[in-house]
């Protein structure tokens, strides 16, 4: 393929829409640094209301077991009165609380990764876990659109 | 006063008609950035999925990638797009031919009359070595990533997959066969080393993969996201007894981490509430190199919880759900093996 100036890459991080729904995940691809991005998704993530509760150093652990591996972390977030009420009243949700957001490095690239909170839909029939499902649904798009568009306006900046 | 006032209008009007004709139709390229580039990169140099170049899309028909693109790879990582319209995909299928400056090859999509029984002795003598007997394809891949070491530039495709048989045609497989592909090592076998009716019954024999295909598994009525199990021990007994099963089955235990810690102050978590997280790097690692996004369900954790009534339950994710939503059937055998290594640690933990 040819290649794409910085500058239409640019434009498309800023205008595009939609994500890559890859069945339980939805992932984003950011042409920049895994650091960056990074930073980018942290600031995203605490705007969209959301504590960042832990990040896991999972290229850390690999490195301190002899294990070569470029930047791989993960972001653990959520809301105290969300995580109370799962914890409280849907125990079988516990498991996947406090949402995760994985950064991984390819390359100059960086994979953005979350799973898709839609794909436990059908094993609730309350009303009250659908709403929590969806809204973490809408919150997440809400989070990576924010982080491309942030990424966009950056390299538009720097052209 | 204007010069031919008709003629201009009615430049204007087709004009303003194309114009909302471009507005209405939609955008591959956007529509590539969104739904392609996360795996494929931007530039289709592959990443994740496999690299799209010019000379891979020049062998292959709009009808094939249209397909493609519809009913993805059953359980090869490459997701079935079916919530894009017909028009969102012919879209990225355009997008796809400027790109790479290619046209359809034109294939026609005519059945290929062959000897199936026969083609199996030719596939199993020519084919067989890298595309495996299943016609799933050699040895470890799926084409998730370009950055581990393999064998192949890119994994030989796996043929029996009903992705790929509801998308390519007889003919299409025919000349692959026939010409090879230079640009993914694929040797050409209408060079003298097969006869025309030869590749006409192996591509008879790689049809009747179809008959073999198992229906798509469903989720069953008992199915649960989560294992949950009641402890006959206490809170912190039970906690103890996790951490020495973890340890006898070689897991390195991570610090425990409340359920609420870093969403709500130190003073107020509710410390009863643990999730006791561990990791084997030697296996995470080989996982990672299948399935480079295994982050969205790391670490290992199994969160023991102490309810109102002085109950203790333990929650696990099912790993059997957590591999579906990978779409890739290289961990289906790890997952079974980790889901039986918790398994026994619960036993043990409840003795």
């Amino acid at each position: 393929m040819r290649p794409l100036s910085h500058r239409l890459i640019a434009v498309l991080l800023l205008c595009a829409t939609g994500f890559a729904r890859a069945d339980g995940m939805l992932m984003m691809r950011i042409p920049m640094r895994a650091e960056i991005v990074f930073a980018y998704a942290k600031s995203s993530i605490e705007e969209h209301g959301y504590s960042v509760a832990h990040i896991q150093l999972c290229d850390g652990g690999m490195t301190d077991f002899g294990y070569k591996t470029d930047f791989y972390r993960v972001l653990f977030f959520g809301k105290l009165a969300e995580v109370r009420r799962i914890s409280e009243k849907y125990p079988e949700l516990v498991s996947y609380v406090p949402l995760k957001l994985a950064v991984i490095a390819e390359k100059d690239d960086t994979l953005l990764t979350v799973l898709n909170p839609e794909v436990l839909a059908p094993y609730f029939a309350d009303a009250e876990v659908q709403i929590q499902l969806s809204r973490w649904h809408s919150d997440l798009e809400s989070i990576l659109d924010d982080v491309r568009r942030s990424i966009g306006k950056r390299i538009a900046h720097a052209d | 006063m204007q010069k031919f006032p008709l003629l201009r209008r009615l430049c204007a009007l087709l004009l303003a008609f194309a114009a909302a004709q471009a507005a209405a139709a939609p955008d591959g390229l956007e529509l590539y950035i969104a739904h392609c580039s996360a795996c494929h990169r931007v530039e289709g140099q592959g990443g994740i999925g496999l690299p799209l170049p010019a000379e891979k899309l020049a062998e292959v028909t709009d009808d094939y990638l249209h397909k493609t693109i519809r009913l993805g790879r059953p359980g090869r990582v490459m997701p079935a797009f079916e919530r894009l319209s017909d028009a969102q995909v012919d879209a990225i299928v355009r997008f796809l031919r400027e790109r790479t400056e290619t046209k359809d090859p034109g294939f026609d999509n005519d059945q290929v009359v062959g000897d199936a029984a026969h083609g199996e002795l030719v596939y199993n003598e020519h084919c067989i070595k890298c595309h495996a007997a299943d016609g799933t394809g050699e040895g470890e891949g799926t084409g998730v990533t370009q950055s581990r070491e393999r064998s192949f530039l890119v994994m030989p495709a796996s043929i029996s997959n009903s992705g790929f048989l509801g998308s390519a045609s007889d003919r299409m497989i025919h000349t692959v066969v026939e010409h090879g592909r230079r640009w993914s090592g694929m040797p050409a076998f209408g060079d003298g080393k097969l006869s025309d009716g030869d590749i006409n019954d192996v591509v008879a024999y790689v049809r009747s993969f179809e008959q073999r295909q198992s229906a798509p598994e469903a989720i069953g009525p008992d199915e649960r996201p989560t294992h949950i199990y009641e402890s006959p021990h206490d809170f912190e007994t039970t906690i103890a007894n996790i951490k020495t099963a973890l340890t006898g089955a070689n897991f390195r235990i991570f610090p425990d981490r409340f359920v609420e810690q870093g969403v709500t102050d130190e003073f107020s978590v509710n410390q009863r509430q643990v999730g006791i997280r561990f990791c084997n790097f030697n296996v995470l690692y080989g996982m990672l190199k299948i399935e480079p996004r295994l982050g969205i369900v790391l670490p290992c954790r199994i969160t023991v919880m102490e309810r109102p009534d002085g109950t203790v339950i333990m929650a696990i994710p099912n790993l059997r759900v957590v591999s579906r939503w990978f779409n890739n059937d290289e961990l289906v055998g790890l997952w079974d093996q980790m889901e039986e290594t918790f398994t026994e640690i619960i036993d043990e933990v409840t003795l």
